[in-house]
């Protein structure tokens, strides 16, 4: 098991190369998925600003997403929560999977999202928003023994016109855990690197590590309250992905509340490490032929 | 006689040591729309672009086509050295990179800009062959 361990960090620190141009979004997903092979850590946390009443609170996550086939991706997420004044608490995970059913790039493509959910309502990363308004009221001590086993589906549809990503996301959740009806939600982003030619030479600030945009994302009520906007919480939020290293990027993105619910500023910030070839490495490390 | 069979025997060691993929078949099924193909590379007249292709090439490529772009074996990736790669129009490249071919295990890089894959392109031109296999066809 050492062993295993001491390969993992070693495989982090000695790997190679990585690929450019990582989506900005915190919320919104393109169509874009990981290539086959590629192994990404990626890790999160959203910072909810208070209103009065609320306390201070961050709610980390990470996810370990990797590419199954050049048509499949996997993704794996660990969740926790503290909150200012109350306590810290591990809220869950989730597994997540992405389906391209179409081989070519199109005007608009298609991507299939199917997740597994097993967290607590306690849960405050709001990678992405349902039904009405998350509770970021009630204490930890409430929310943490409220189990929720949800399943979420997305249909993404997404295309590049003129080098400018445009995606949209239409969310649906079912909690199996209680008679909750169907909830749902959706996410929109648009994106655009600062330059579209690379330079000759290696650069860090150079504007062709940076892609920016703006995300709308919110709940769209649920089958149990009615559709539509009543009630719920709705946010803008510019974004910037920065490609700090031929195999890591950072990202932020400040969301500012739309409706009085929910909280009214989330501050976003990630780091991804990607690491290429990872099956090859691994199976070469642990002595196969591949 | 000697000297022939010597040669290919070295040939082949070399290959398997530098894991170049000079057996590459082309997917029959993976064909480039014409007005594709006929698309001219912008940057053309611009060969000073092909440094900032190298750069991608590095970051993108070099993981399965090898720093020289001849392909690893292990990857079964395209030895992009070869007449049967070279041959084809800046337009069919540009398309093969955008779209990928996933059964094939070459992702889509159509989250590059559409600048930055012709750059690409411009770097794939100055591959040189060092040396050219027979081409199989199926």
């Amino acid at each position: 098991m050492k062993r295993l361990f001491a390969a993992f960090f070693l495989l982090l620190l000695a790997c190679g190369v990585g690929v450019a141009q990582e989506s900005p979004y915190i919320v919104t997903y393109d169509h874009h998925l990981e290539e086959p092979g590629n192994l990404e850590i990626e890790t999160y946390t959203t910072l909810g600003v208070p209103r009065s009443g609320q306390n201070f609170y961050a709610a980390p996550w990470m996810e370990i997403e990797y590419g199954v086939t050049g048509r499949w991706t996997s993704e794996f997420y660990l969740e926790g929560q503290g909150t200012a004044g109350d306590s810290a608490v591990f809220t869950g995970w989730r597994w997540e999977n992405r389906f391209r059913p179409l081989k070519r790039e199109h005007l608009i493509n298609p991507v299939l999202y199917l997740e597994y959910e097993d967290t607590s309502e306690a849960s405050r990363i709001q990678k992405e928003i349902v039904g009405g308004a998350p509770d970021v009221e009630s204490p930890n001590s409430d929310l943490q023994p409220i189990k929720n086993h949800e399943l979420e589906g997305k249909l993404i549809l997404s295309g590049t016109v003129h080098d400018w990503n445009i995606a949209g996301n239409f969310i649906t959740e079912k909690n199996l855990s209680r008679g909750e009806g169907f909830e749902f939600g959706y996410a929109v982003g648009f994106s655009r690197p600062l330059a579209t030619l690379a330079s000759g030479t290696p650069c860090h600030f150079c504007r062709e590590n940076f892609i920016a945009g703006i995300e709308f994302y919110g709940g769209l009520g649920s089958t149990e309250d009615g559709f539509g906007f009543r009630d719920t919480a709705q946010y803008v939020a510019p974004v910037v992905s920065w490609q700090v290293s031929e195999n890591a990027s950072i990202h932020f993105s400040p969301a500012v509340a739309l409706t009085g619910q929910g909280s009214p500023m989330l501050i976003r910030v990630g780091y991804s490490y990607e690491i290429r070839g990872f099956t090859t490495r691994l199976s070469q490390w642990l002595g196969g032929k591949h | 006689m000697r000297a022939l069979i010597t040669g290919l025997l070295l040939l082949g060691l070399g290959d398997i040591a530098f894991g170049q993929n000079t057996t590459y078949q082309q997917d029959p099924n993976w064909q480039v729309p014409t007005n594709a193909a006929s698309r001219a590379n912008p940057l053309a007249r611009r060969p000073e672009a092909a440094a900032g292709g190298q750069k991608l090439f590095h970051r993108n490529c070099v993981e399965c086509h090898g720093e020289d772009g001849s392909g690893l074996v292990k990857k079964h990736a395209a030895d992009l050295q070869l007449s049967i790669v070279q041959q084809q129009s800046d337009g069919a490249l540009f398309w093969k990179i955008t779209n990928g071919n996933p059964d094939r295990g070459m992702p889509s890089f159509s989250n590059l800009p559409e600048l930055q894959r012709w750059q690409l392109v411009l770097h794939l031109r100055s591959l040189t062959p060092s040396k050219d296999a027979p081409v199989k066809q199926k």
